[in-house]
């Protein structure tokens, strides 16, 4: 079988490629905001529709954070709350394989 | 790929939301299913679920300027297929509708059958078909996880597009113009998504192979021959 590390790797290589990529494109396009995709798609859909961005209004009442800071917040909770999900299963079965052999 | 709330006219939202309903309870009578019959199948859940929560909150940054997230649903997809899948995305994306402002209730039907129902059903599609073919193990997760990852956002793309065709080129115009925002800036992500998985999934098949032989992911002489490899 290949070399065991392979797979990390390669996993490495395209995390660099990506940040280096990034990096490039980035130094290239000055005006670049690096908004939302989201945020870029619905500034179109208002252009298509013919009205400005705001007259969109919700059709379910929406609570909205307050600020950028308690967005990311949440958003790092939401990462939190998976990581450690994932976290506590592998330490479980590694513990489990420890036992067993 | 998030469509945000009121941007979907009321007709929309809620055939997309009749599209999602069903798939949502055939996933539950299939998650019941699976834990009836294997309660071990309940921390691999954890898991690949774990995941989609992980990679759907990351923002990056990609080569067209703009910021987008990876979906993590592939892994999910080839362990327990799209419709248990499609159960944990309706779960995220309506945490990310009630406290993130990203999308929206009435539009929660369409972004579910974007990231939940659509791209996971496409991920497994490869899957299925490289499956029992010599293709190796990994790159069919990494292919599965990609596919999953960029057919959610060509999805989104074709949502937009049949609300808004454009007054000129009608749909096709449309559908060129949102596919330039959601699908071009995710090519990158989808691919770096692909590797990262098909990486956990070489753990889990490390850790705790007999997991994966019980759900048949992969047939179980090539689980076993990669498990004792480490």
């Amino acid at each position: 079988m290949a070399f065991r590390y392979r797979l990390e790797i390669i996993a490495v290589v395209a995390v660099v490629c990506f940040c280096g990529l990034f990096l490039y494109t980035s130094s290239l396009m000055s005006d670049a905001g690096y908004a939302g995709s989201d945020t870029v798609g619905s500034a179109r859909v208002a252009e298509l529709a013919g009205v400005s961005a705001e007259d969109f209004r919700p059709l379910v009442p929406q609570w909205e954070p307050p600020s950028g800071e308690i967005e990311s917040g949440l958003f790092a909770l939401q990462a939190a709350v998976g990581g450690i999900f994932v976290g506590w299963v592998f330490g479980y079965w590694k513990g489990q394989k420890n036992r067993s052999s | 790929m998030h469509i945000m709330e009121g941007f979907l006219p009321l007709q929309w939202a809620l055939a997309w939301w009749l599209v999602a309903a069903p798939c949502l309870i055939f996933g539950i009578y299939r998650l019941k299913r699976i834990l009836e019959a294997n309660r071990e199948a309940l921390p691999l859940l954890g898991v690949t679920g774990g995941f989609i929560f992980i990679l759907s909150s990351l923002k990056l940054p990609s080569v067209t300027g703009s910021c987008s997230h990876p979906t993590g649903t592939g892994l999910s997809s080839v362990c327990f297929g799209p419709w248990i899948t499609s159960l944990i995305c309706a779960i995220v994306l309506l945490f990310q509708s009630l406290f993130l402002a990203h999308g929206g209730l009435s539009v929660l039907g369409a972004n579910i059958v974007s990231m939940g129902i659509v791209g996971p059903l496409a991920g497994w599609g490869i899957y299925r078909a490289l499956r029992d073919t010599g293709v190796s193990m990994y790159l069919t997760v990494f292919l599965a996880c990609t596919i999953a990852d960029l057919c959610t956002y060509i999805v989104t793309s074709l949502e937009l597009a049949l609300a808004y065709p454009a007054e000129v080129g009608g749909f096709a115009t449309s559908f060129a113009l949102f596919m330039g925002i959601f699908a071009l800036t995710q090519i990158p992500l989808a691919i770096v998504e692909g590797v990262v998985l098909a990486l956990v999934f070489k753990y889990i098949v490390q850790l705790k192979p007999e997991i994966l032989v019980r759900l048949k992911v992969f047939p179980e002489d090539r689980i076993r021959a990669a498990g004792s490899d480490s």
